[in-house]
């Protein structure tokens, strides 16, 4: 846009100060959020202590406490059975858990029935206990956001890690090894 | 093939906007005739060629031509023929091919009614018009084409985003809100017109006006579609939760709202020019901001589209146009020279400032609200939020201060008021507002806001009915005419006026209904099986069972509920859960038994049709249906103060300057 | 209030294992609450946090099973005597500040609430001095011929009233003006102050 040179053109040091004032650190602020994703949340979580909880398994059975699984790092994945993405994980973690046997697995079903994941893991055949959360409370400790979301605990019980969205098989490896290294 | 052909089309469409917008500022600059005929032919066929590859795409629309890239993106064989007609705006491509249209349809309009007049400003606007319509085009062109070919098509679709096929709603809601959006590019054009030729004078001022008063009335009515839809679709049983894109669609109506009162000022008083000028353009930029909100992905939102590779694109039209704008008011703001003065004290003048200063005051909190989590984020890495409880505690007062000034404002005459007339203007209006405010209390509202609501709101409906109607009474002392003639007389010469009290007394009404409305909800959760009941209230519901209903493109399970209120049957309610192929998580649907006191709103938490339960939230929302009335109102009243554009304009539009020459003749 | 999430941080962390989440950390620091007391303070609590898995709704609002469940936390812990402010510490300590939808005043955050204020009064302050420049334009209208005084050549004065009749759709052109004053009728005559 030009100006009419009918008049010399004379700045309003007012005005331009005064729009300045907005417009530079808004578009500051915009360009700076430019591709950043609203919705992955980053966990406080991470680098504490992972919150309690003692559930039961799918199925019945004793209730199993965090704190049973004390000393061997963990790992804690938030499933439910309406979930696409973690039935696409799913392979990848039964093969973590026969392949790491040094590291303990266990699921936590997310807003789910517990028909519906007992006959899951009947036909899946996974190789370690998933627990009911009835109130969603443990899932609230842990700042769950949707599933799948999986905690790596290493064994004095701290928080190392936290994936959400399916895990593959590398990127759980890698995740099990820092784990396994933090303990130390 | 037809790929191809949209491509062309919006390739000559991106042609002719930029080659118009050189034109127009060429000729502007220039002062030639020959430049701007040139211009405003290049403007037509900007509209024409996107018209035209609308019309390509709703074509390959409803023949399923799965080729088209946006086709294939969001059609589907399975939906009825409105969704696929609707389809156009359901995604992001079509949704700015959309966006094209309208744009079109506003530019052509705009300088059809314009061919004649202003040959100083014309050849500007249209330059200003054209350019943003050439960023459109070239939005459509490469970052969000729609028309890109598919080698090997599939046989059927997705169909469109679920929550937009479970209401009509989403039929009617994004042509207004696109109308509001697009239409303020008008405006927008004018004011950088009036600041390159330097001049804004009672000629321009009112076609400035009533270009934003369009835009402005298709905002109004946006924004309380979405309130709607969301309150019809949602199932929270609200319909406004300051959510980042609710907030866009909200910072443009409050910079145009206080624009379309300054600009009183500038015909009445030949003040406030500069400032005039500054919220039209304000509030251009504000829905460019919007349109990034909505369309980047950096805000979270229920009504955002998803991620997008156009946040980048926006952000630097948005950056040129903040720029430029703040370069043009620095640089032209001095040359609009005040003609008269603002008389101070308690008057009518006073309290426009007033209101602009609420009005602006309004807009800085919600943008300060709407982007803090991104200063937060930006400045310390921390994710917060800022929600519902920051929004309304700092809207309630601001709301509550507009109203009073609504009321108060037009009871004061222009310039100083006498003890006296203070007296008469101020005293009477009490008596509506203490029965109002009684009437609220005795029907049981205890918020003090809410009763300083109704308190304000009785005065504000004396004062606004008095000054729609006192001018017929006058006609009909002055000239003996009988009530009717009187009406249509003083209708047809003060119809702006008349139509602004309109809109006045809908605004007033959606305030007191939004008041009422969030502060005396009942509400209560219940699980029942078939055969029980619940009471909430007056009324009585009976759950008489739960059925499953197949459609091709969904399948709802839906709950029976018989209502009783005080014993009268009132029917049969129908909330349901309905499943869509495209989402895995059901979509609950609320049922809405609306009267005009209140509204009993039933949504569904979880239903099994096998077991025979449902889990309901019951609502009993006060006034909700007043919104969508009183907006309707403002709406209409809109319309009645665009009228006298039509016939009797030219007198009407050179009358102020007749009276002022005359005047200083004397 | 820091104070108070690093002590409810240091307590949770060696809360026995078995008593859950719901009932870590400090034990309550008020009176429990039931009946319609605790019906309200529910709402108006839950109101102030997030609902995680929707956008921007709070958990008062949202009918998504995880802010129902939230919900029904949160009426646990204040059945129990829990404070407002303990219970979002709480839910913060899992879901970062992300989950209060009310800003809290420390950092950057006093920012979002003193802007408004300041934009009023830097408002205030401009709109006064508007008027001050204004206002020494002297005296009240009623003192001075006022802009609508008709012209003394009475053809002219005719003229300008058809004028601004056209232009207002006020008989004498003046809103306002004969009828407000006190019901005289209204003509040339009238309009004069």
């Amino acid at each position: 846009m030009e100006v009419s040179a009918a008049r010399p053109a004379r700045v309003n040091v007012k005005v331009l100060a005064a729009a300045s004032l907005v417009v530079v650190p808004l578009l500051a602020i915009l360009v700076l959020n430019l591709g950043r994703d609203p919705r992955s949340v980053r966990s406080p979580l991470v680098g504490r202590e992972a919150p309690g909880f003692a559930l039961s398994p799918v199925g019945g059975g004793a209730q199993v406490a965090l704190d049973s699984l004390r000393g061997k790092p963990l790992v804690v994945n938030f499933w439910a059975t309406w979930c696409v993405p973690c039935f696409e994980e799913q392979a990848a973690l039964s093969a973590g858990a026969r392949a790491f046997p040094g590291v303990k697995f266990v699921g936590v079903i997310y807003e789910d029935e517990e028909a519906r994941s007992a006959q899951f893991l009947k036909e899946r055949g996974e190789p370690y206990p998933s627990l009911m959360d009835p109130e969603g409370k443990t899932a609230i400790a842990y700042g769950v956001f949707g599933v799948p979301e999986t905690f790596f605990i290493d064994g004095g019980g701290r928080i190392v890690e936290k994936h959400v969205g399916p895990l593959d098989s590398e990127t759980l490896a890698l995740l099990v090894r820092r784990t396994l290294e933090s303990a130390r | 093939m037809i790929a191809t052909l949209g491509r062309t089309l919006i390739l000559l469409a991106l042609l002719s906007a930029s080659a118009g917008s050189l034109v127009g500022f060429v000729a502007g600059r220039a002062r030639s005739a020959v430049g701007s005929l040139w211009a405003r032919r290049l403007a037509y066929a900007f509209a024409a060629f996107m018209l035209l590859s609308n019309l390509t795409m709703e074509y390959a629309l409803l023949t399923h031509d799965f080729s088209v890239g946006y086709v294939a993106h969001v059609g589907s064989r399975s939906v009825p023929t409105w969704v696929t007609i609707v389809s156009l705006w359901s995604s992001l491509e079509g949704s700015i091919l959309f966006w094209g249209l309208v744009m079109g349809a506003f530019v052509a309009a705009a300088t059809w009614l314009t061919r004649n007049r202003f040959p100083e400003y014309m050849p500007y606007a249209i330059g200003v018009w054209l350019a943003c319509g050439a960023f459109f085009s070239f939005l459509l062109a490469g970052p969000a084409q729609p028309f890109a070919t598919i080698a090997s098509p599939a046989a059927d679709g997705p169909g469109p985003n679920a929550l937009l096929q479970n209401h009509y709603l989403m039929a009617i809601h994004p042509p207004f809100l696109y109308s509001g959006y697009v239409g303020m590019t008008i405006p927008f054009g004018l004011a950088c017109a009036a600041l390159l030729v330097g001049r804004l004078g009672n000629d321009f001022i009112r076609p400035l006006r009533n270009f934003l008063l369009v835009p402005w009335i298709f905002l109004t009515c946006a924004i309380v579609l979405g309130g709607w839809w969301a309150y019809e679709v949602l199932g929270w049983g609200g319909y406004w939760a300051w959510d980042p894109v609710e907030n866009a669609s909200f910072l443009p109506w409050l910079a145009a709202t206080a624009a379309l009162h300054s600009a009183i000022l500038v015909e009445r008083k030949g003040v406030l020019k500069g400032w005039t000028v500054t919220l039209v353009i304000a509030t251009y930029l504000l829905t460019i901001l919007g349109t990034f909100m909505t369309r980047s992905g950096v805000f979270n939102s229920v009504h955002s589209f998803t991620q997008s590779a156009i946040g980048p694109t926006i952000l630097i039209f948005l950056a040129a146009a903040l720029v430029l704008s703040t370069a043009l008011l620095s640089l032209r703001l001095d040359a609009l020279a005040r003609e008269g003065e603002l008389e101070g004290g308690l008057s009518r003048d006073t309290m426009f400032l007033v209101q602009n200063l609420l009005l602006v005051l309004f807009t800085f909190t919600v943008l300060l609200g709407t982007v803090f989590p991104l200063v937060v984020e930006a400045a310390q890495g921390v994710q917060m939020s800022v929600g519902r409880p920051y929004f309304d505690r700092m809207s309630v007062p601001i709301g509550v201060a507009l109203l009073f000034v609504m009321g108060v404002g037009p009871a004061l005459p222009w310039g100083r008021a006498t003890r006296d007339q203070l007296g008469r203007a101020l005293l009477p209006p009490l008596g509506t507002a203490a029965v109002l405010l009684l009437l609220g209390f005795a029907l049981g509202a205890r918020n003090g806001w809410t009763l300083l609501t109704l308190f304000f709101g009785g005065f504000t409906a004396q004062v606004t009915l008095g000054e729609m109607f006192r001018p017929i009474g006058q006609r009909m002392r002055a000239h003996g005419e009988g009530l009717i003639e009187a009406f249509r007389q003083s209708q047809s010469r003060g119809s702006r006026r008349f139509g602004a009290y309109v809109v006045h007394a809908g605004a007033m009404m959606v305030i007191i209904s939004i008041a009422v409305s969030s502060t005396n909800q009942q509400s209560k959760e219940v699980q029942l099986t078939r055969g029980e009941s619940a009471s909430l209230g007056a009324y009585t519901l009976t759950f008489a069972g739960a059925d499953r209903v197949v459609e091709p493109h969904r399948e709802s399970v839906r709950a029976r509920l018989d209502i009783q209120r005080g014993g009268r049957e009132l029917g049969t309610l129908y909330p349901r859960m309905t499943y869509y192929e495209s989402q895995r998580e059901p979509i609950g649907t609320p049922a809405v038994q609306s009267s005009l006191g209140e509204d009993l709103y039933l949504s569904v938490h979880n239903i099994d049709d096998q077991a025979g339960t449902v889990g309901l939230l019951i609502l009993i929302n006060p006034m909700v249906g007043w919104i969508w009335i009183a907006t309707a109102v403002m709406a209409l009243g809109g319309l009645v103060a665009l009228l006298p554009i039509r016939r009797p304009a030219p007198a009407v539009a050179r009358a102020p300057a007749a009276v002022a020459a005359i005047e200083g003749g004397s | 209030m820091r104070a108070v999430i690093t002590l409810a941080l240091a307590l949770a962390s060696v809360a026995p294992a078995s008593s859950g989440p719901a009932t870590s950390g400090p034990p309550p620091s008020g009176p429990p609450l039931s009946g319609q007391a605790l019906d309200a303070r529910t709402e108006s609590v839950a109101s102030l946090l997030r609902c995680p898995v929707c956008q921007g709704l709070s958990v008062a609002d949202s009918p998504a099973t995880m802010a129902r469940n939230m919900k029904a936390e949160v009426r646990e812990k204040l059945a129990a005597g829990y404070q407002q402010e303990e219970i979002l510490a709480g839910f913060e300590r899992s879901y970062g500040e992300f989950v209060r939808l009310e800003p809290t005043l420390h950092g950057v955050n006093w920012l979002v609430w003193a802007g408004p204020i300041a934009g009023l009064l830097i408002g205030a302050l401009v709109v006064g001095a508007v008027l001050r420049r204004t206002g020494r334009a002297p005296a009240a209208a009623e003192e001075l011929p006022s802009r609508h005084t008709l012209p003394d050549d009475p053809r002219l004065a005719v003229a300008v009233l058809r004028v601004r009749e056209l232009a207002y759709g006020w008989p004498g052109g003046i809103e306002g003006g004969p009828g407000a004053r006190g019901g005289e009728s209204g003509g040339p005559a009238g309009s004069r102050s």
